[in-house]
C-alpha cells in the first residue's frame, strides 16, 4: 500500500502542491512568529549581559514610585568589599524642540550618566557627558527626529520649568528600556540630572565590589525596604521586561496564524475529499483486487501525512525567510526593537511548527479517507462518476438551528445583559460568534445554491450563456462549494468584524471627545502641571478672534487623608451636574466628582473637611456631584476666591478656549499659540490634532490587522483555484460538447471566471454579514455606550476584492480549460 | 426507397484530398489518406468502417472539431480549412448541429434549456412553430422540463437530436448516437433521423459501426485504413453487413 499511496502522491502531484503551499503559508507565519520572538529577545538577552558584566549588585526600591535615599548609597558606599557605588536619577526634564516648544507628548526623561566601572550607557557616538555639568548626551532617536548634531547646543527645561542650556556631546542609545525610548532621554552627570529634576532620591543603586558574598552585605546593610539583586538576576529580570510586549505581539500575531491553519485546514479537507471523489475507480479497483478498508483509509493518511510533513519543512524554511525580512524591516524603520541577533531557528520552533502542519493536514483528511473506504467495488465498472447529489438533512437542519441558537443566546447575554467593557462580555460575544459560525459551516451547503442565484442574479445577465452556465455550475455540488467559500468567509468575517469594530470606535471615541473636549484649542503643560502662567489666559480673554477662555487651576491637598486633586475655574464651563446645584456657587461650598464622592462615602448636603498647606483644614459643604465621565472639573471644585485663600496665587493648570464664530482656524490659531509662544512648556493642542492622532493610530492598527488576514484570504484562494481546477478535469467532456456547439474559448474562460467570481462573492457576503453583525456585537460588548457605524465603502471594498481575488484565482484553470483539445475530450473516456 | 440525392444539385459538405496525419517521424499515423467525399443536402449519409478507419476523425474534420493536415473542406460556400479557431467557433455555432454517443447533455440544465442550448450562444431567437413541432414529433412535450439525470439514454438523446434540430443547422453530424442505446431505443432515435431528412429537409451525417443503424440511411460511404473504399445506395442492414464483412477480409 505504500507504493500506492507514493503513486497517488506523484499522480497529483499539482493538486497537492496548491494544498501543500496552504499549509506551507500556515505553517510558516507560525514559525516566522517564533524566530522574531526569539531572536528579539535574543537581541534584549544581548544587550543586558552586557551590563549584567559591571554591576555586582544592584540596589532597587520595592513599590513603584519609591526611590532610595542618598544615606542609603552612603551606607552602601561604607561596606567593606564594596568598589564603588553610584545612585542613578531619574526625572522628567523637558527637552526644547527646534520650534521653541517641549518635545513630544511626554517630557523627556533625565538620567544620570556615571563614570566609571558601573558606567552602563552605550553611547553610539560621541562620549558621554563625563564630569562636564555643561555636557549633555541625547538619545539617537529624538537627536535623530529633532535634527540636533553633536557640538548642539540643547536647551532642557528644569523643574521649576526653567531654561538651562548644555553642549550635546554624544549620542546614546536606550537599549532595552522601553520607559526611555517612549519619552526620549536626555543624560547628564549625575549632579546636573539632581539639578535638572525634581530629585527626592536614587531609582537605582548599582554596587561594584569583588567580596563574596557581596549580595547578602549589601543586603543586610540597606534592610528589608529594598530588593537586592545581582548583575545577572537584573538583567535576566530587565530582559524579561522588556521581552513581555514582545510577547504580547508574539501572542496576537500567533493568533492570526491559528486562523491561517484554520483556513488551510479547510483547503486540505476540500482537497482531499475531491481527490478521493476523483479517485473513486481507483479505489474501489484497489478493493476489488483485495486491499481491506484499513488500507485503503491508511493509504490516504499516508498521503497526507507525507504532504504535511513537507510543507511544513517548507512552511519551516519560508518562516525563517519571513522573520529575517520583517527583522530587516524593522531595523531599517528603527523600531525600538533589537534586530541584530541573528534570526535562528530553534528546535522548539522546528517542532511546534512540524508538528502544526502535520497535525493539521493529517487530521483534515481523516474524515475524506474515511469517505473513502466507503467505495463499493463494484464502482470500479461503472463507467463514469456519478454527478453527486446533495440533498439538505433533517439532522443537518437540526444542529444548525441548535448552534444557530446557542451561538445568537450566547451572544445577546455578551451584548445586552453582562456589563461592556468586561473581559467575560468580550468572550461571550467571541463565544457566540464561534457557535454561530459553526451554524453557518453546516448550513453551507444548503444556503450555496440559493445564495449562488442571488449573486449570480447580475453575472448571469451581463455574461449570457457563458454567465448563466456559471450560476449553474457553482451550485452543481454544494458541498465542495461551501467548503471552498467557507474558507474565504472565515478572513472576509475577521476583516469586516475588525473594520466594523474600528469604525464605531472612531464613532464613539470622537463622540466622546467631543463632550470631554468641547472645546477648539486646550493649553497646558507637557505634565497637567499648574505652570501656565495667568498672563496668557488673560491675554487671550482680550482677543476678539476667541468666544471663550476657561481657565482650570489645580493644588493637591487632603480629605480625611486622601490625596486629592483640588481646583476651581474661571470663564464658562459646563458642569454636567448629577446631583444637587453649582447655584451661586461660593465659598465653604464644593463639588464633588461622582467617582469620588462614592470613594469618600459622602453625599449631597453632607460636609468635607479639606486640608491644604496654606489655609490648614477647611469644613466645606457638598452642594453638587458632577459627571466624571464628562466636563472637565477638577474632582474637588471650590470657588474661586476660596481656591486664592486655600493655595495662594496658583498657575492655571490649563486652558480652554472656543473660536468665536466666523473667524478662521488658522487666524484663531495664530492668536493662541502667540500668546503662549513665551513659554516653552505651554503647549497649544487642538481637538482636531487629538483626533487626527487617534485617527492615525486606528487606521494603522487596520492597517495591520487586515494585512495579517490578507494571509488567512490568501488560502483560501489557493482552495478556490484548487476547486476550480478540479472542476475544470472533471467537466472536460462537458466543456468539449460546449465548445463544439459553439462557445468560443473566450466565453468558456468567462464561464469559468463566472463562476469563481460567484464563489468569491457568496463566500465574502456571508463573511460580511457575520463580520458586520459580530462586529456589532464586539463594540456593544466592549464599550459603554458604544455607537455603531458601518463602514459600508470598506465592507463592500472587502466583498469586491474578494470577488476579484476569485477571478484571478480561476485564471490558471481557465486557461488550461480553454486550451483543451474539443476531439482529445471527447473521445476520451 | 428513392434517393433525394439526384435531385439536389450542390452538396451540403465536400472533402477533398482530405490528410489528417497525427504524431512525427516514425510514430506517423495517417488517419485520412486523401478522402474525396461529398455529402449532399437533405440526405442522410452513414460512415462505417472497422474500428481504426478513421471515421471518427472524418467527422471530426468535416464538422471543424478537428483541422485535417492537408486537403479541404467546404460546407456550403465557406472552406473550413484555414479557418481560425474563433471562426470555426461560430461557424459550428451557426451551422451545424452535433449528436454525439455520450455526454451530449449538460447535466445543470432542463431538457428545454438544453435544447435552446445553441440558439442562446448564438444569441438567435427560436422558431416557436419548429420548436413545437421537434418536441411533438421527439414525444418530449412532458419531459421539457426535466434534467437530464431524470431521463432515460434514449430520451437523452432525442433531446440531443432535438437541440441540433432547433438551430436548423445546415449540416447535423451525429457520432454514434445510438451507441449507448438498447435497440428499441436505438431505433425509435434512428426513426427521427430519418423522420427529420425526410419532413424538414435536414441534412445529417452519421459516424456508426452497426449495420442496423446504418441501414436508416440513404446512402452508406465506407472507410478502411483511412480511405474511402465504397459506397451503397439504399442499404439494408444484410447488404450493409456483406460489404463490411468484404471489407474485413
Amino acid at each position: 500500500m505504500l507504493k500506492t499511496a507514493l503513486a497517488g502522491l506523484r499522480a497529483h502531484m499539482f493538486r497537492l502542491l496548491l494544498t501543500s503551499l496552504a499549509i506551507m503559508l500556515g505553517v510558516g507565519f507560525i514559525a516566522g512568529t517564533f524566530v522574531l520572538n526569539d531572536t528579539v529577545q535574543a537581541g534584549f538577552d544581548q544587550r543586558v549581559s552586557a551590563d549584567a558584566g559591571k554591576v555586582d549588585v544592584a540596589v532597587l526600591p520595592k513599590g513603584s514610585g519609591a526611590v532610595l535615599s542618598e544615606r542609603v548609597l552612603e551606607r552602601i558606599r561604607g561596606l567593606d568589599g564594596v568598589t564603588e557605588a553610584q545612585g542613578l536619577v531619574r526625572g522628567a526634564a523637558p527637552l526644547i524642540g527646534k520650534d521653541g516648544k517641549t518635545v513630544g507628548n511626554l517630557p523627556t526623561t533625565a538620567v544620570s550618566i556615571v563614570t566609571g566601572p558601573l558606567d552602563r550607557a552605550d553611547i553610539v557616538a560621541g562620549t558621554g557627558p563625563g564630569t562636564d555639568d555643561r555636557a549633555a548626551v541625547l538619545d539617537d532617536n529624538t537627536a535623530k527626529a529633532q535634527g540636533m548634531r553633536l557640538g548642539d547646543t540643547i536647551t532642557v527645561l528644569d523643574a521649576g520649568k526653567a531654561e538651562h542650556r548644555f553642549k550635546l556631546v554624544g549620542l546614546l542609545d536606550t537599549g532595552v528600556d522601553q520607559e526611555l525610548s517612549f519619552t526620549g532621554a536626555v543624560g547628564f552627570t549625575t549632579a546636573t540630572a539632581k539639578r535638572m529634576t525634581d530629585f527626592k532620591g536614587y531609582r537605582e543603586i548599582d554596587v561594584a565590589g569583588t567580596a563574596p558574598g557581596l549580595k547578602q552585605a549589601v543586603a543586610a546593610a540597606v534592610g528589608d525596604a529594598y530588593t537586592v539583586k545581582t548583575g545577572h538576576e537584573l538583567a535576566s529580570d530587565l530582559a524579561r521586561a522588556a521581552g513581555v510586549e514582545t510577547q504580547m505581539f508574539t501572542l496576537g500575531l500567533l493568533l492570526f496564524g491559528v486562523v491561517a491553519m484554520m483556513v488551510a485546514a479547510l483547503v486540505i479537507y476540500n482537497t482531499f475529499n475531491i481527490l478521493v471523489a476523483q479517485r473513486t475507480r481507483e479505489m474501489a479497483l484497489l478493493r476489488c483486487i483485495g486491499a481491506t478498508r484499513g488500507q485503503v483509509f491508511g493509504s490516504i493518511l499516508l498521503e497526507s501525512a507525507v504532504v504535511g510533513v513537507l510543507a511544513s519543512a517548507l512552511g519551516l524554511l519560508l518562516g525563517y525567510g519571513l522573520a529575517t525580512l520583517t527583522l530587516t524591516v524593522l531595523g531599517a524603520v528603527d523600531a525600538p526593537l533589537p534586530t541584530d541577533a541573528g534570526a535562528a531557528l530553534s528546535p522548539v520552533t522546528i517542532a511546534t511548527g512540524m508538528a502544526v502542519g502535520l497535525v493539521v493536514t493529517v487530521c483534515a483528511a481523516l474524515l475524506p479517507a474515511r469517505s473513502a473506504t466507503r467505495v463499493l467495488p463494484v464502482a470500479a465498472l461503472r463507467t463514469h462518476a456519478e454527478e453527486q447529489t446533495f440533498r439538505a438533512g433533517l439532522l443537518r437542519g437540526l444542529f444548525a438551528a441548535l448552534f444557530l441558537v446557542a451561538g445568537s443566546g450566547v451572544t445577546a447575554v455578551g451584548v445586552f445583559v453582562l456589563e461592556p467593557g468586561r473581559n467575560e462580555s468580550l468572550l461571550a460575544v467571541m463565544a457566540g460568534g464561534s457557535l454561530t459560525f459553526l451554524a453557518v459551516l453546516i448550513l453551507g451547503p444548503v444556503l450555496v445554491r440559493p445564495l449562488s442565484v442571488l449573486v449570480g442574479w447580475i453575472p448571469g445577465r451581463v455574461f449570457g450563456v457563458p454567465g448563466r452556465l456559471a450560476v449553474g455550475n457553482s451550485g452543481r455540488n454544494p458541498k465542495r462549494a461551501a467548503t471552498t467559500t467557507v474558507a474565504l468567509t472565515i478572513g472576509v468575517t475577521l476583516m469586516t468584524l475588525i473594520s466594523v469594530v474600528t469604525a464605531s470606535t472612531r464613532l464613539t471615541m470622537t463622540a466622546k471627545l467631543d463632550e470631554q473636549f468641547p472645546v477648539d484649542y486646550a493649553v497646558m503643560d507637557q505634565e497637567r502641571d499648574s505652570v501656565v502662567p495667568r498672563s496668557v489666559a488673560e491675554r487671550l480673554r482680550r482677543a476678539p478672534e476667541l468666544a471663550s477662555v476657561v481657565q482650570i487651576r489645580q493644588a493637591d491637598a487632603t480629605i480625611d487623608g486622601r490625596h486629592v486633586s483640588a481646583g476651581t475655574f474661571r470663564g464658562p464651563v459646563e458642569p454636567y451636574v448629577t446631583a444637587g446645584s453649582m447655584a451661586g456657587f461660593g465659598p465653604g461650598q464644593v463639588a464633588l466628582r461622582d467617582s469620588d464622592a462614592e470613594r469618600l462615602g459622602v453625599q449631597v448636603g453632607d460636609s468635607v473637611r479639606l486640608r491644604t498647606e496654606r489655609a490648614g483644614t477647611v469644613p466645606l459643604k457638598v452642594v453638587a456631584l458632577v459627571d466624571g465621565n464628562q466636563g472637565t472639573l477638577p474632582s474637588v471644585t471650590v470657588a474661586e476666591a476660596a481656591f486664592e485663600t486655600y493655595f495662594g496665587a496658583v498657575p492655571d493648570a490649563r486652558l480652554m478656549i472656543r473660536i468665536a464664530d466666523g473667524v478662521p482656524r488658522e487666524r484663531a490659531r495664530e492668536v493662541v499659540d502667540a500668546a503662549a509662544a513665551p513659554y516653552p512648556n505651554v503647549k497649544v493642542s487642538s481637538a482636531a490634532e487629538t483626533r487626527g492622532q487617534f485617527d492615525e493610530t486606528l487606521d494603522m492598527l487596520l492597517m495591520i490587522i487586515t494585512g495579517l488576514l490578507g494571509l488567512a484570504i490568501l488560502i483560501s484562494l489557493l482552495g478556490i483555484a484548487n476547486t476550480l481546477s478540479l472542476s475544470v478535469h472533471e467537466r472536460t467532456r462537458e466543456s468539449a460538447l460546449l465548445r463544439a456547439l459553439g462557445l468560443t474559448r473566450r466565453q468558456l474562460r468567462a464561464m469559468l471566471s463566472v463562476e469563481a467570481l460567484v464563489l468569491g462573492l457568496i463566500g465574502a457576503l456571508v463573511g460580511a454579514v457575520l463580520g458586520g453583525v459580530f462586529g456589532w456585537a464586539a463594540i456593544m460588548a466592549m464599550l459603554d455606550g458604544a455607537l455603531l457605524s458601518l463602514p459600508v465603502g470598506q465592507i463592500a471594498l472587502f466583498v469586491a476584492l474578494s470577488g476579484v481575488a476569485g477571478v484571478l484565482a480561476a485564471v490558471l484553470p481557465a486557461r488550461r480549460a480553454a486550451r483543451a483539445s474539443i476531439t482529445g475530450a471527447l473521445a476520451a473516456g | 426507397m428513392v434517393t433525394l440525392t439526384e435531385r439536389r444539385t450542390a452538396p451540403a459538405v465536400v472533402a477533398t484530398d482530405l490528410t489528417k496525419v497525427y504524431g512525427q517521424g516514425d510514430a506517423r499515423v495517417h488517419a485520412l489518406r486523401a478522402v474525396n467525399v461529398a455529402f449532399a443536402t437533405g440526405a442522410f449519409t452513414a460512415i462505417m468502417g472497422p474500428s481504426g478507419s478513421g471515421k471518427s476523425t472524418l467527422m471530426h474534420c468535416l464538422a471543424g472539431l478537428d483541422t485535417a493536415t492537408s486537403g479541404t473542406v467546404h460546407l456550403g460556400d465557406v472552406e473550413l480549412t484555414g479557418l481560425s479557431d474563433r471562426q470555426l467557433t461560430l461557424l459550428r455555432r451557426e451551422r451545424i448541429g452535433f449528436v454525439f454517443q455520450a455526454f451530449n447533455l449538460l447535466p445543470t440544465l432542463t431538457a428545454e434549456q438544453n435544447i435552446r442550448l445553441p440558439l442562446e450562444i448564438a444569441a438567435r431567437q427560436a422558431d416557436q412553430a419548429l420548436f413545437d413541432r421537434v418536441i411533438s414529433t421527439v414525444g418530449l412535450t412532458d419531459r421539457l422540463s426535466h434534467r437530464p439525470t431524470e431521463l432515460s439514454g434514449g430520451q437523452q438523446q432525442r433531446v440531443a437530436v432535438a437541440r441540433a434540430l432547433i438551430s436548423k443547422p445546415q449540416v447535423i453530424f451525429a457520432d454514434e448516437p445510438t451507441g449507448n442505446l438498447d435497440s428499441r431505443s436505438g431505433a425509435e432515435v434512428l426513426s427521427f433521423l430519418r423522420v427529420s431528412v425526410r419532413e424538414l429537409g435536414q441534412t445529417i451525417v452519421m459516424v456508426t459501426h452497426d449495420p442496423v443503424a446504418a441501414s436508416y440511411a440513404d446512402r452508406v460511404v465506407f472507410l478502411r485504413d483511412g480511405e474511402l473504399v465504397t459506397e451503397l445506395a439504399t442499404p439494408t442492414p444484410q447488404s450493409v453487413l456483406d460489404t463490411l464483412v468484404k471489407l474485413e477480409a
